[in-house]
């Protein structure tokens, strides 16, 4: 259960994290027994609880190349479900746009989601509760997130592999940004940016606590990132019990080195693992699935050499 | 401009009838809690943001039954909401005011309260000064930004949250509120406040017309217009028809709405091309049948923009109060 009162771990006090890439080369594949099956060996503890997914829904997104894929969506759905969760919710605060009804029309998550109205939560309106900010990475003492985020029991961030033009890449942590709603901080949460956005993420990971995360990496973005950048194929879901872990692992998949990512770098002294040893690999290698990303020249030296 | 309540009163009266069946009003009475406030869906804690736009769009229909004493509740819950600056929160327990101030200030105003709280707020606006246009982040955006957005940083309108930068939203909310209150309620400094905002949102503008967020341009590449931002934007700027920026944003807005997808942009749309005496290919019941699709996800702040298109606004944004007065 994502406790804003647990205590941090250090990441040096966590067992080794998992980390599995499964390459997909299309969103018309059998996405849900290909989830369905790598969850099962995380064998998450889900049974009987409730599970929030935490897409990454930017704006209206026709060329399906900005928002995580409801295909994806459905299959994580699905997957959960069938490993015995009680009720599997989906929810997102979009940042940039306040008419969420229109970027899910844009997603067509009703094509894949059956009655995404019962389903789908709009983190930007959903009722808030005050939460201390214990890490005060950044000089936000306090912040209002939703009681959806904070009352679930397993809280699974669900990004795209995409660059961003602030903060280098944007991944499941970065995702988490959306859990902040819009209703209180605005569109876009401008006093997130304020707040420095590499602290911000370390605070609001470490007050929600995203579980798990799945990474829809069949598309992604690469450039001037998160919206306007360019289409990347990259064939891959990335999925580990460890959001920091994760994001390494994509970083590595786009041929960025991780550390040099500032929140990362943060995280991985804070929330979970960023070294490759602390890492266990499962499915394909890095290697394997490797597809560099074009960053802008401001991040040049995130790129591996 | 063709005013929202130039509608003849036979007009008017069919479309408070066939209100009479409409699903909005029922949602909205639906979601009222008992402080006398409404939350964002019905059974949600109440907000001052969805209370304020329950009451701007019951207060057309205050002929109806009961619907006076819901607004005398929402009203109360408003006053009581306010902070001792004058500002209000978006949430509760919230110690600092934001945005949402200007909606409370336009909804008192419009419900005629008389108890001071829209004069307070409204001083608490004309105070409220973003950070982002200081010297200092002038002199840092210039010299180390200048890639990222080209903005005239010179211009000043109001953000989300204090002392934070200019938006498009809630400096069109400020000035929609400004714009409906006596000339004497404002203090002297609203003059120069509504003028740098009017400009600020002009030099927002997208390429092409029509506004997002407020970024029209990021590292060189233009920004793509929104149907909400617009419209708000274009509310505010409702007696400067004729200028280039607010031609090309109602024909951005025109062109646009054949891929309207929601419930919230039809209606705004709708309500916004009315204010304007364009004529409106989005009709009554096209806000109706998004509504039966998903009822608006029970959205109180959707409901209340439907229910304000598909109803005459008598009361709406029809006085506009001259910004040198």
């Amino acid at each position: 259960m994502p406790d804003a009162s647990k205590s941090l771990i250090p990441s040096f006090q966590r067992p080794p994290s998992r980390v599995a890439i499964r390459r997909n080369a299309n969103y018309g594949q059998d996405l849900s027994s290909l989830l369905y099956e790598t969850l099962l060996e995380f064998d998450p503890p889900v049974r009987g609880k409730t599970v929030l997914l935490k897409p990454n829904f930017v704006g209206p997104d026709p060329l399906g190349v900005m928002n995580t894929h409801p295909a994806v969506i459905a299959a994580a759905r699905d997957g959960f479900l069938r490993l015995g969760a009680s009720q599997v919710l989906i929810g997102d605060g979009p940042a940039m746009d306040r008419d969420t009804e229109a970027i899910l029309e844009s997603v067509n998550l009703r094509e894949y989601v059956r009655t995404p109205s019962r389903v789908f939560v709009d983190l930007n309106v959903d009722d808030v509760k005050c939460v201390p900010l214990k890490t005060r990475a950044s000089r936000l003492k306090e912040l209002y997130l939703p009681k959806t985020v904070l009352g679930v029991d397993f809280l699974v961030s669900m990004p795209k592999l995409k660059t961003h033009h602030w903060a280098g890449v944007t991944l499941s942590l970065k995702n988490m940004f959306g859990v902040v709603p819009g209703s209180c901080y605005g569109w876009p949460k401008n006093v997130l940016h304020w707040a420095g956005i590499d602290r911000s993420i370390l605070d609001i990971n470490a007050a929600a606590r995203p579980d798990f995360a799945i990474v829809d990496g069949i598309m992604g973005m690469e450039g001037n990132g998160p919206i306007q950048g360019t289409p990347k194929e990259c064939g891959v879901l990335v999925l580990g019990d460890d959001p920091v872990a994760v994001d390494a692992t994509c970083c590595r998949i786009m041929a960025l080195r991780p550390h040099k990512v500032k929140y990362l770098a943060g995280a991985g002294t804070l929330l979970g693992h960023l070294n490759a040893a602390k890492i266990k690999q499962l499915g394909e290698s890095i290697e394997s699935v490797r597809t560099p990303f074009a960053v802008l020249k401001e991040f040049k030296a995130l790129q591996e050499n | 401009m063709i005013p929202a309540d130039s509608a003849s009163d036979q007009s008017n009266a069919t479309r408070e009838l066939s209100l009479a069946e409409s699903p909005f009003l029922h949602l909205l009475e639906r979601a009222q809690n008992e402080d006398g406030g409404w939350g964002f869906q019905p059974g949600r804690s109440s907000r001052v943001e969805p209370t304020c736009w329950a009451l701007l769009a019951l207060l057309q229909l205050q002929a109806r039954e009961n619907v006076k004493e819901r607004l005398s509740r929402g009203v109360q819950f408003l006053r009581a909401s306010q902070l001792s600056d004058g500002s209000w929160p978006a949430a509760p327990a919230q110690e600092t005011g934001c945005w949402v101030t200007s909606l409370a200030c336009w909804a008192l105003l419009a419900a005629k309260d008389s108890s001071g709280a829209a004069e307070k707020g409204l001083h608490w606006l004309c105070d409220d000064w973003p950070k982002d246009s200081s010297p200092w982040r002038r002199f840092i955006a210039h010299f180390f930004h200048k890639d990222i957005a080209r903005h005239n940083d010179s211009y000043r309108g109001w953000g989300w949250t204090p002392r934070t930068a200019s938006w498009v939203e809630p400096t069109a909310f400020a000035l929609i509120a400004m714009s409906q209150c006596p000339p004497d309620m404002l203090p002297r400094s609203a003059s120069r406040r509504r003028h740098l905002a009017k400009f600020l949102l002009y030099d927002r503008m997208c390429p092409g017309g029509g506004w997002n967020c407020g970024n029209p341009r990021t590292y060189g590449v233009a920004g793509e217009s929104l149907i909400i931002p617009t419209v708000w934007a274009l509310l505010a700027l409702r007696n400067q028809q004729g200028r280039s920026e607010v031609e090309a944003s109602l024909a951005w807005l025109e062109k646009n709405l054949l891929n309207i997808r929601s419930g919230a942009s039809l209606a705004l749309a709708r309500i916004c091309l009315e204010t304007f005496g364009r004529s409106v290919p989005i009709h009554e019941q096209d806000v109706r049948t998004s509504f039966d699709k998903n009822e608006f996800l029970e959205n109180v702040p959707v409901t209340a923009w439907a229910s304000l298109a598909c109803n005459a606004r008598p009361h709406w944004l029809a006085v506009e109060v001259p910004e040198t007065a």
